[in-house]
This record gives structure tokens, sequence and C-alpha cells, in this order.
């Protein structure tokens, strides 16, 4: 399955409903796009569009405002989400090993490249989820796996996975001519 | 002894919900259905999580942490069946309050956190059991805008976010401005990556931090207000939603509070992610709806702020002071800290230190206090190296230097900065190169790119530091660095810029030898940048159990499964991920 399949359908009636309850001024612009996120799971393009239709938001304003975040995102996301922490506690304890082994896991290769060729799970980093104490950790969806590693965040997800009956893509390994 | 006289009170802040605060609730819920099981917020005491404490028939109180699904049949079978008492699981007992894992607590000062693991974040009663908006209410019942200034002032507390200017006095510019609207905003925008007290206000004690927002407001005269908060802190923003409508029930916000002619509007801007608006005219641009990039000050906030008003910024831990300021006189709180420094701080202790958590200290404790008394040392074993104060901002401090006392002066004078409040501890398996390149690669990432010399500037140092991270830098190279961190430093507009090369500046000044290391012997002395190690399996030891070669991501490792010294690692094929290293049972793999 390839991301394009992920696209959301957007419905105008739900953004016109983001508009009427936050408002359409320039101050409405981090909220509005929150709410279309918060829905999708990123920022669809036919979305923003029709906030900057129906808002007096230029359009520069809001791709420059979806653009500066980092919250926002402008690709589809997978069924699942995982962020994986990178405070300074989690990159001291090994953050960076937790990407390597679920890229890995989820067969996700490439600089680019964030989702599970099955659509299953998204990894994104962020910058830090502010429980230090508990670092390295990982967060799927809402719930938090702490003082985890590269193993264990791999146990995590398949635990995950049965649960949620999601299939795992079939890890492959990485031939590396260097 | 029959289960209903017993109350068992979970903590359940993030941290907790990470180690698994919610199974352990429902696990006594099920095995003592009629125990009195309710949640607390998060004491801070995070290395002990999942904690919690019971209360027996006696009105006797036990702590215990750690606590996971045997560790409740285990509390259960004492309290209940007159099972074995659960030493490994005490933090402090009525026969034994001064337990060693309750020092943690028992040696701190806690005046920002005194509620935060005490009582239900979401109650509003608990909250007022508490002394709770007894503050604002003496304020409302006759201090004048000008004694309510006067008694902060008293008290010295300086913003605790960072910056450290007086609040009172930030106060008093925006009193003098004539205008209908002002407003009011805490910044909960905590975005320091290693900092988490802000946090636990927030969603331990939010009461406490819209009370201090009341004051501040009172002050100055605002009657509208924002609180930032990071959308990282789902939970934050949760509990401080649930206590603005709880607030405002009780007529504590709103119009004409407690029947005054002081009214306040409260509501809620999740911020959406970016350093800089702790800057706080970024922080305003981007309520205003924009790109959160800073603007040149003056005009000051305080002056024209907010849609062009007078606007106060106060940082979370600052207005978490405020109410306990209020009750108890601003000269009870100047009498804990230092000349230059007045009152306590709170710290977010992590890293490879024992007991991590929240700590706060009176201002003057010095770090090794932090570390040894509170923390417990090291968490591996192997010594303690340095700590990172003020996150990317900020800078290291060596070990040779844990007796400088936490003070802004005392603090600054090292080269780090006091911050926000995160501690980092790290032990000699962290690179102090490879820290340098997290941060400046962060600082990169999140410079908002106004000012050619942060936007650029950042990128050059980084790309520098990959250099000699690989192995591949000159000593000429270090002193490019160095004047460069200098100018980026100048000629940046905001804070962010202007303090950006501080973690390079300061482990070249204390870590020199580590550069040195990587440049001239293209080696990393704590094995971590990845290109200048290896990793090798000592055969002698290797049982042939094939875990390695499972968990390596590419076909680097191979073997005969099941027959004992016969793995190898291709280093032509290696990208020293060690992911085999974290699965290897004998510990067999050798990294250098």
């Amino acid at each position: 399955m390839s991301n394009q399949s992920l696209e959301a359908q957007v419905d105008p009636n739900l953004i016109s409903g983001f508009i009427a309850e936050l408002g359409g001024e320039a101050s409405a612009s981090v909220p509005l796009l929150q709410a279309v996120q918060s829905h999708y799971g990123y920022l669809p393009r036919k979305a923003m569009d029709l906030i900057i239709e129906q808002t007096e938001i230029s359009g520069s304003q809001l791709y420059g405002v979806a653009t500066f975040y980092a919250q926002f995102r402008l690709k589809p996301v997978g069924r699942n989400l995982i962020k994986i922490c990178h405070g300074t506690a989690c990159h001291v304890t090994g953050a960076d090993r937790l990407n390597t082994s679920l890229k890995f896991q989820l067969n996700i290769h490439g600089e680019e490249a964030d989702t599970a060729p099955n659509g299953s799970y998204t990894l994104v980093d962020v910058a830090c989820v502010g429980c230090c104490s508990q670092a390295p950790l990982i967060v799927i969806n809402e719930a938090m796996i702490g003082n985890t590693n590269g193993a264990g965040a791999q146990k995590a997800v398949r635990m995950h996975a049965r649960k949620n009956g999601e299939e795992l893509p079939k890890a492959e390994k990485q031939s590396i001519n260097k | 002894m029959n289960a209903q006289s017993l109350q068992i009170i979970v903590g359940e802040g993030t941290c907790g919900i990470a180690a698994g605060s919610k199974e352990v609730m429902e696990l006594f819920s099920e095995q003592a259905p009629a125990a009195q099981v309710r949640s607390v917020s998060c004491a801070g005491m995070c290395h002990m999580e999942v904690i919690a404490e019971v209360i027996d028939k006696d009105g006797k109180s036990f702590m215990y942490g750690k606590v996971d699904k045997k560790g409740v049949s285990k509390i259960l079978d004492y309290h209940l069946q007159d099972g074995e008492f659960p030493t490994d699981l005490l933090i402090s007992s009525p026969e034994e309050p001064e337990h060693e894992n309750k020092q943690y607590l028992n040696r701190q000062t806690r005046i920002a956190l005194r509620n935060v693991g005490q009582l239900d974040p979401t109650s509003i009663d608990e909250y007022q059991a508490r002394d709770g908006y007894k503050a604002i209410e003496k304020i409302l019942k006759g201090m004048s805008q000008d004694q309510v200034i006067a008694e902060v002032k008293t008290s010295g507390i300086r913003g605790r976010g960072g910056a450290g200017f007086p609040a009172a006095i930030k106060w008093g510019f925006a009193k003098a401005q004539d205008s209908e609207t002002k407003y009011m905003i805490c910044n909960g925008d905590e975005g320091d990556p290693g900092a988490f007290m802000d946090r636990s206000l927030l969603e331990g004690d939010p009461h406490n931090v819209i009370e201090g927002m009341l004051i501040a407001a009172y002050s100055f005269g605002a009657n509208k207000g924002y609180a930032y908060i990071r959308a990282e802190y789902p939970l934050a923003v949760k509990n401080f939603g649930l206590a603005i409508e709880a607030a405002k029930a009780k007529g504590l916000l709103g119009e004409k509070i407690l029947g005054t002619d002081f009214s306040f509007e409260l509501k809620i801007k999740e911020g959406a992610g970016a350093f800089v608006c702790g800057e706080e005219t970024a922080l305003l641009a981007s309520v205003e709806g924009d790109r959160g990039m800073p603007k040149l000050r003056p005009p000051f906030p305080a002056v024209k702020g907010l849609f062009g008003k007078p606007t106060i910024i106060n940082n979370v831990e600052t207005l978490s002071n405020l109410a306990w300021i209020i009750n108890n006189g601003g000269a009870a709180y100047a009498a804990h800290g230092t000349d230059d420094s007045k009152g306590t701080k709170v710290f977010a202790l992590a890293g490879t230190i024992k007991r991590g958590g929240l700590v706060e200290v009176p201002m003057g404790t010095t770090i090794r206090q932090v570390l040894d008394d509170i923390g417990g040392g090291s968490s591996t074993g192997r010594p303690i190296k340095a700590v990172q104060l003020g996150g990317p901002s900020g800078g290291v401090i060596p070990a040779e230097l844990f007796d400088t006392p936490i003070e802004y002066a005392a603090i600054n004078a090292t080269g780090a900065i006091m911050g926000s409040g995160g501690m980092i501890v790290m032990d000699s398996k962290t690179c102090m190169v490879d820290l340098a390149k997290f941060f400046m690669n962060f600082n990169h990432m999140e410079s908002c790119g106004k000012c050619t010399f942060c936007r650029i500037g950042t990128l050059r140092i980084r790309e520098m530091l990959d250099k000699i991270s690989e192995g591949k830098a000159s000593m000429e190279d270090l002193d490019v660095l160095e004047n460069l961190s200098r100018q980026v430093m100048s000629s940046s507009l905001c804070a962010l810029g202007g303090t950006a090369p501080n973690p390079v500046l300061t482990t070249l000044r204390y870590f020199r030898s580590e550069y040195e290391a990587h440049i001239t012997d293209k080696r990393c002395p704590a094995a971590v940048c990845k290109s200048l190690i290896t990793h090798r399996v000592i055969q002698a030891d290797c049982t042939g159990c094939t875990l390695c070669e499972k968990a390596c991501p590419t076909d680097a490792i191979t073997g005969e499964p099941k027959v004992a010294h016969s793995y190898e690692i291709h280093m032509d094929k290696c990208i020293n991920c060690s992911m085999c290293v974290e699965v290897c049972k004998p510990d067999c793999i050798l990294v250098e």
C-alpha cells in the first residue's frame, strides 16, 4: 500500500464547523490547523484551501504557520502514530537507537520515509515530551512506554499491533555496501 | 483488617502513567474492591514510579515505590492478610519516616511544588483545603496594586523561565500604562528538551498557577489572559482546562471575582511546537496567529504587547510561587536563598542519576548537594562527568565545579545559565562533541530564520561539529568554531541566537581534550561518534545464541546458529547502531 491511499477525504462541512467554532480572524490560524490535524492526523491540502477560501487568513499566512511549527505535518500518517522523544535525556540514553530499531521493524527505509509500507505505523521525532526521568521513551498514539531501548520499543510495538489487530510488515535487512 | 478502611492513593502524572500507574490503579481496584482508590498528581519522584500511598484504618501512612503487578499483591497481602512487610518497595512508613528512599523528598524545600503529589489536581476543593485561593481573597479584601507589587518585590523573586528578570519590576512597567485592556500571559511553552517542571506544575497543581495569574493580573490591572501550553503536554492542557472551569463555577475567574470589581477572563492557547516561542515577542506573534518570530524591543510587551496592548508574560514556575509569597510574606520567601538569588528553584533532574525527578532547593545549594544528597549519585556506577544546565541555551558544568552554588551570578560565571531548570546528568559514556552537536542541531532547527547569523551560523557550526565527529577536522577548525560561535551570539536579535553556541563554548572550555582526541587521534573517547567506533564480537565469550544477528538491521552479522564462538561482525556492513550490544546476553560485543 502506498502513501497515496492514506490521503484523507476532506469533509467541507467539518472545516466550516471548525471555522464557526474557532473564528476566521488571523489569530485563529493555529487553533484551526490544530483542529484539522487532530481530526485527520495531518493537514490535507484540500482542508487548507477551504480555510483560505472561507476566512480572512491568507494562503501565505496559513502555509507559513503550517510549516513553521513542529507540530504540523503536511504528509498523511499511518493508522497509528509513534512519537520518538529526542529530548536531551533521551538523546544521551540512546534515543537514536529507537529510530534504528523501529525503522528496521517497520520496514521503513530511506531518508524521507516515515511510514510503514502497509500504512500501519508512522514514526515521528519529537523534541521532548517532558518525561525525562523515564528516558528514553516512545509514545504509541497516547500510550507512553518509558525506560526502554531498541529491543523494548520493538516489543511494545509488537504488543500494540497484536492488541489492535495491526499487521506488522516483514522486517527486511538492509544490504550495506560501503 | 477489612478493605473498607483502606485508602490507596496512586500518583498519576505523565511519568507515573509512563511507568504504568493506570494498570496499578486497576489492579488495586480489582483486588481490593472495598478500598478507596484514588489518584493524585505526580510528586516528582520519577525514579520511584509507580508510587502508591496506603493509609490504613488507624490513619497510618505507608508510601511505596516501584509498584508493579507483583507489588500490588505484596502490598495488599501485608495490609489485608497480615502478610510479609514489603520492605523492598518501601519509601516511608510511620516507623521509618526518614527511610533512605524518602530523603529525596525530605531534603528539598518545596514552595512552588508544595502541592504536587499531595492533591487531586482535578479537585478545586482539595486545593482550597490547602489554603488555595486564600491569597487572592486576601488581596481583593484589602491590598492595593502597589502593595501586591511591593510584597513580591520584597520576595526578590526573579523570572524562573530563564532570563531571571525581577517579576515585580516588570509588573510595575505594565501598571504604569493607561489602557482599558491589558493581558496577562502564562508561559507554559516549556521548550527546553530536558525540563519538565512546568508540565508537572500545570498538570499537578493547575489552580496554583491560576491563582498566581490572578495575583499578577491584579497587580497591573489585566482583565484578559492566556495560558500558552505546549501541545505535547496533553494532560497539562486537560487538567488546566478543568481547573479553569472549576474556578469559574466558584466565581474565582470571570466577571467580578469574589464580588469585587476585579474581572479576569482566562483561556488556553495550545502552543504548536517552537522553542523560540519561549522568547516573549515570539510567543505573542504565535498567539496572534503568526509564525513565532521575535521582534525588536523596545517597545517592550509591558508597554505594547499582545494586539498592541500592555502585556505581561510570566513563567509557570514564577506564578506557582506567588500565592505562597502573598500568604506568607515576601520576607519569608527572601529568607531562602542568597543575596544574589532569593527563594527556591525547581530543577528537573534526569540522565545518569540514581534518583531523578523534580527537585526544589533553596538558591545557594551547591550542584554537588543536589546530585549526591538528593539525587543519590550516579546510576551507572561510572562517575558523573558533568551536568548540563539551561538546555540548548545553556552549557555543561564539569565535575570539578560541582561546588558552585546554584545562583544566577555563579552559574553564569561557569558559562552555563540557570535557564528554566533542566539538569541533565552525564557519565563517561556521553561524548561532549556529540552533545554539542545535538544541541546545535536543535538550535539550528529551532532558529526562526530571521537573523542571518543565527539561521546560517548555527548550521555552519553544526557542520563543523559533524566534521569533528567524523574525524575529518583539523586543529585550526577549533579556532574557527570558537570565533563563529562568538559572532552568532553577538549578531542575533533574540536570546535563542544569543545563547545558541553556549553548549559548544562550554564543552570546548572544559572538555577540549575530547575535541582534540576526535581530531588528532581520530578517536571518540566515550565510544559514541559512529564514524570513529567499531563493533566487534569477542568470540571467546560468544554462545551462538543468534540474538545479535536477529537484531541487526543490516546483514553485517553472520555465524552458525547455536554454535559457540562462531559469530562475527563484518565492519564493511556495520552501521554502528549498537542494536546487537543491547540484546547480547553474555555482553560479548566490544565497542571502541
